[in-house]
């Protein structure tokens, strides 16, 4: 057992217990930094036209729809599990107040996220029956159970935990932190978000994909923080950082993987042209190697992404205005009006 | 280079199974299909394809996969996008024969059948169906690029009304639409159709997306734009404007649209003695309106409102986009512009007070610009109808950050729209708003809605085999520009007798004005090839003599036109007709000026066929068909994904490649480097500087020269031009400069402010830290037929897309 972290004449650190209210001076900036630039993205559900999307639906193949109905169940409870983890979890224990308001931001970015996909779902599934169902996925769809059980593990990991007062309950969570920046938003997400943009590349489903464009950049911005909160404790801690805590978030990735595999499966089925379960797995493995990579730590698959579509994500947009909304904007814009500012 | 042997073959390996293998069949076909394309590797194409089968592919699907493979290693080499094309050209032929269109005549023969094509278009292609079969070029599929035949693919061939196939081929489509053109059909007809269709099939020119989708077919509605005049201040007339709009966005789409003569919020209504809501009530139920035109159908219409701004509801006008705030004063679907008096402008300069009025108690302002709008505005001040004042610079401040957080509000500005314009002569006769891209500029009244056809030359395909930046009088193969010019003209002429109007408003004013607009594309494409850096002063030199060089010929052209046909109906009240021509109105020393006296001489004893000649269109989707950069924008990125209906296309500047080729850097260091920095080569320093400079985008370019550039060919473009301007990070005080200058400078109106999103995507799984990734290999699988999006079977869908 570790000592307790409030040795007097010791600095503070990130992880200490407790609710720091100081902002002046302010210790980490960059959390603040990202605060701001999220509140630029805003983005709200109205402003996705999902009017194409159900005459996509009907032109579907059986398949497709399959693929489609899995997706929306797991959309429909994905965000929500991640919400309670912020509360739960991220907000009680990352103890600083830029972090913090970084936080409460993403907090609201869930819950539009939840908005999305719950229109979506009214949208999709005109037959209140198949709406609970569909939010029943998590009891009734085993490939969907087996993730929510994945996350409500890590999460139940650091449930007794009131306060971090020990090294182990720095570990647990690390562990729950990293969870749910590289396998939830950083794996199943990107998976899902794989499904998505796989329809779109065949021109399939825009409102769809226009709102999880957006969705995407926000969870993007989460995984983002989540990794730079573990760079701060790595430089205020690196004791927590040993061969042990690699090895249990290489076993926790491969975890992941095989959950996230086991609902490919489900939604792949025998193989749609362009997606199946072989490419799933190099793309999913790709993207685990790329979370190893961030947190500092020897890849595991040494896989490639086979879905061009998804590097295509990073590629700048020039959206046809007729087409589409261009969803490039800036919320934040400040200045005053000035006659020879450079252009 | 990868060879036959080492492809990952089905197992199964035996000699005969080879044989009935598609694997293997995929494989020679793509060998034979390559053989000119030194940079392809057909076992790489081959293997990726087949990494994607599932167990029933057959050999159309695995080349179907093909396509997408090759599609996707464009980033790598752009002869894949070759490749790729050509693979797509035998899938749609392929296609097009199991439909039955053997050839041209039998595929207007299938379409006529089934009820898309036109009887007249159907009699003459039967009369002449031998000597245009011929016509067909054998080899014109092999110009396009890999995304310009999916674009066509996709979204312009006719489509069986059930199978959902393709009945024509894409020289078919166009052959198809010189044929929609024709008149008479003799053999002086067919001379034409050819002339036309040769230009098309060069992809020299190529005319606006409606004339594409819609000539020769039974609803030849191939106008572009609509304007329409405000509604009057009158609940009958606002309500008969949405039939009216939602008519013509049935047929067309295109809308611009003046708000600026209803009363404004708290204006009182005597006929009940309450207060009005002002407009946006009003533009809510056009927004909702415009959204449900196409219901059932795959788009939307999309329309523009012009206020000008002077009206006492600018603020909220302001909001119109915003994402926050109370929905029922929110239209998402509404595109919004300033229709900004020269006065304004002068007061902000001034940092003085500007005073907003409801149109109720100030009808005449509208109608009025230049000295008149002034007198009348300050009249309207004295006499104390505002209904409050505002510093000037605190409402142009709010503009600009509308214009930074939504792109939309775009400033355009009034005086300068009419005061060059030919229409405008007589006195009441007034240019009220753009159209829906900014380019479009005519007069319109309660009776008249403005209308044009458009057309865009593709400049890249006119530059001089020889031609040297050092040497610009002679960089463009002007023989050939004339030429296209002339032909372009006299087709564009056509459409206003062909096609079809939806509304009496709209045909009323089309047959006595005639305006059409000829604009260009590819003009980046020029600079390119001639290694001019846009901001150089050469660019701008050559710049305004080609656009000097089209407004000559096109007006040359109009003249002969009128020769023959007869002047415009309402020539007499044109400017023209006064002697007066649009560079008369600009301080500009012209390069042509024996052949432009000579023109004046002529057109001031025969006049013209059209009030209006020229428009620069935004060109979206005839750019990506002509495989060019947009009209006369700079590109955007060296490296960017197209979003479209059709799917996602990766596109890779092709000058830039062969440059890095020749200097030997094309490698997998600088492929990674360029996608890191999203397209930009600023920051690969391995570079020389010289290589760097050219290939800046619009992000990097300052803007000074965009407008710069468009002020200086201002003068030979009758209407107006749709420009983008760009800044990723605007501040108000950078966009306050860069509008009070375009202002200053004279242009008639500007177009988007596009901006980059505050934060970005994170790799999906590349990126600093990628283990394996060596080369970008995005792999495209856009099948997408189900994208009819605009186009001939569903015409009410389709919209003003250039």
């Amino acid at each position: 057992m570790s000592t307790t972290p409030e040795t007097p004449g010791r600095e503070k650190m990130l992880l200490d217990p407790g609710f720091e209210l100081t902002l002046r001076p302010m210790r980490y900036p960059s959390f603040y930094d990202r605060y701001r630039d999220a509140i630029k993205n805003t983005w709200t559900v109205e402003e996705v036209d999902l009017h194409s999307d159900v005459a996509d639906l009907a032109k579907l193949s059986e398949g497709e729809r399959h693929m489609i109905g899995r997706l929306v169940a797991f959309f429909a409870t994905g965000d929500s599990i991640v919400s309670n983890n912020v509360v739960l979890s991220l907000y009680k224990h990352i103890n600083s107040p830029e972090a913090r308001l970084y936080l409460s931001r993403q907090l609201f970015e869930e819950a539009v996220h939840v908005q999305f996909y719950l229109t979506l779902l009214d949208t999709y599934l005109p037959d209140p029956d198949d709406r609970a169902a569909a939010f029943d996925a998590v009891e009734s769809i085993p490939s969907i159970h087996q993730k929510a059980q994945f996350c409500f593990k890590y999460m139940n990991a650091v449930d007794h935990i009131d306060s971090l007062q020990t090294q182990d309950d720095r570990r647990a969570f690390l562990l729950n932190l990293i969870c749910f920046a590289a396998c939830v938003e950083g794996l199943f997400f990107y998976g899902a978000f794989a499904y998505v943009y796989w329809f779109r590349s065949r021109g399939l489903l825009h409102g769809l994909a226009t709102g999880t464009n957006w969705v995407f950049r926000d969870e993007s911005m989460h995984m983002d923080f989540a990794f730079s909160v573990v760079d701060t404790v790595r430089q205020e801690e690196p004791e927590l950082f040993d061969d042990q805590m690699a090895k249990q978030v290489t076993e926790m990735l491969e975890e992941a993987v095989e959950a996230e595999l086991q609902f490919a499966q489900d939604l792949c089925g025998e193989g749609l042209p362009g997606m199946n379960t072989a490419s799933m797995r190099e793309y999913l493995q790709a993207v685990a190697d790329q979370r190893l990579a961030r947190l500092g730590m020897p890849i595991r698959y040494g896989s490639t992404n086979p879905f061009g579509f998804m590097e295509l994500q990073n590629v700048q947009e020039l959206t046809n205005f007729f087409e589409r909304r261009v969803s490039a904007y800036q919320v934040a814009v400040e200045g005053s009006v000035s006659f020879d500012d450079d252009f | 280079m990868t060879t036959a042997a080492s492809v990952a073959l089905p197992s199964q390996g035996s000699a005969d199974h080879a044989q009935t293998d598609p694997g293997a069949a995929l494989l020679r076909l793509l060998t034979d299909r390559s053989a000119d394309l030194p940079q392809v590797d057909p076992g790489h194409v081959a293997a990726a394809a087949l990494r994607g089968r599932n167990a029933g592919s057959d050999f159309a699907e695995l080349r179907g996969l093909a396509v997408e493979a090759a599609a996707s290693m464009i980033a790598e080499d752009p002869q894949y996008s070759k490749l790729a094309a050509r693979l797509l050209a035998l899938e749609i032929s392929d296609e097009a024969i199991g439909q039955g269109a053997v050839n041209f005549s039998a595929s207007i023969v299938v379409g006529h059948t089934e009820g898309l094509i036109g009887a007249t278009t159907a009699a003459f292609v039967a009369k002449h169906a031998d000597t245009l079969d011929e016509l067909i070029d054998q080899r014109g599929d092999d110009r396009f690029e890999y995304f310009g035949l999916r674009t066509v693919q996709s979204r312009y061939l006719l489509r069986h009304p059930i199978t959902r196939k393709v009945i024509e081929t894409p020289q078919h489509f166009l052959l198809r639409v010189a044929c929609g053109l024709a008149v008479g059909d003799t053999a002086e007809s067919v001379r034409e159709v050819a002339e036309l269709y040769a230009l098309m099939s060069a992809l020299s020119y190529l005319p606006s997306s409606p004339t594409l989708f819609n000539s020769g077919t039974k609803h030849p509605q191939m106008s572009s734009c609509y304007l329409l005049d405000s509604p009057l201040d009158n609940l009958d007339s606002i309500y008969s404007r949405y039939a009216q709009i939602a008519r013509l966005s049935k047929h067309a789409g295109g809308i611009g649209l003046s708000y600026s003569r209803i009363r404004s919020r708290g204006s009182l209504i005597r006929g009940t003695n309450g207060k009005s809501n002002g407009i946006v009530p009003f533009l809510r139920t056009l927004d909702s309106s415009v959204a449900a035109v196409n219901q059932g159908g795959r788009r939307k219409g999309a329309a523009c409102v012009y206020l000008e701004t002077w009206h006492a509801d600018i603020e909220e006008f302001l909001e119109l986009r915003d994402n926050t705030g109370e929905e029922a004063r929110r239209t998402h679907n509404l595109n919004l512009a300033h229709w900004i008096p020269d006065e304004f402008m002068r007061r902000v300069n001034a940092n003085a007070d500007w005073s907003l009025f409801s149109p109720a108690d100030t009808p005449e302002l509208v109608d009025l610009w230049g000295a008149d709008f002034d007198a009348a505005y300050l009249a309207a001040e004295a006499a104390g109808k505002a209904v409050r004042t505002i510093p000037a610079q605190t409402l142009y401040s709010r503009m600009m950050r509308t214009l930074a957080q939504t792109g939309n509000g775009w400033m355009t500005f009034k005086d300068a729209s009419n005061r060059a314009a030919n229409q405008t002569a007589v006195p009441g006769r007034t240019v009220h708003s753009s159209n829906l891209c900014t380019e479009i500029l005519e007069v319109t009244d309660d009776s008249e809605t403005a209308v044009c056809n458009l057309g865009s030359v593709n400049l890249g395909a006119h530059v001089s085999s020889d031609a040297t930046a050092d040497d610009l009088l002679n960089a463009m193969d002007w023989d050939r520009l004339d030429s296209t010019v002339r032909t372009a003209v006299t087709f564009l002429d056509r459409v206003v007798d062909i096609n079809f109007y939806p509304t009496p408003e709209a045909g009323a004013s089309n047959s006595r004005w005639r305006p059409v607009g000829l604009g260009v594309m590819g003009l980046q494409d020029v600079f390119f090839q001639l290694r001019l850096d846009f901001d150089s002063a050469e660019a701008k030199q050559l710049s305004t003599l080609i656009a000097e060089r089209i407004m000559l010929v096109a007006y040359e052209r109009s003249n002969e036109l009128a020769e023959q046909l007869g002047r415009h109906e309402a020539y007499a009240e044109t400017r023209a007709a006064r002697g007066q021509l649009h560079i008369d109105h600009f301080d500009t020393a012209p390069q042509w000026t024996g052949r432009w006296e000579a023109l004046r001489a002529r057109i001031a004893e025969t006049g013209l066929r059209n009030s209006l000649l020229l428009a620069i269109a935004p060109t979206a989707t005839i750019a990506s068909i002509a495989g060019v950069y947009e009209c006369i924008e700079p590109q955007v990125s060296n490296l960017f994904k197209r979003e479209t209906l059709s799917g996602e296309f990766l596109q890779v500047n092709p000058y830039l490649v062969r440059e890095l080729k020749e200097l030997g850097v094309w490698d997998a260091q600088t492929r990674d480097a360029l996608r890191e920095a999203n397209g930009s080569v600023q920051d690969l320093n391995w570079l020389p500087a010289e290589v760097r400079s050219l290939y800046r985008t619009a992000w990097e370019l300052p803007q000074r020269a965009l407008i710069d550039l468009a002020a200086a060919r201002q003068p030979y473009i009758d209407q107006s031009q749709s420009l983008n301007l760009f800044m990723a990070a605007p501040t108000i005080g950078k966009l306050s400069s860069m509008y009070a200058y375009a202002w200053k400078v004279g242009l008639k109106t500007t177009y988007y402010l596009r901006s980059r999103p505050a934060t970005r995507i994170a790799q999906a799984a590349s990126g600093a830290a990628r283990p394996v990734v060596s080369v970008p290999s995005p792999t495209l699988s856009p099948e997408e037929e189900a994208a009819l999006a605009c186009s001939l079977e569903n015409p009410e869908s389709c919209e003003a897309c250039q």
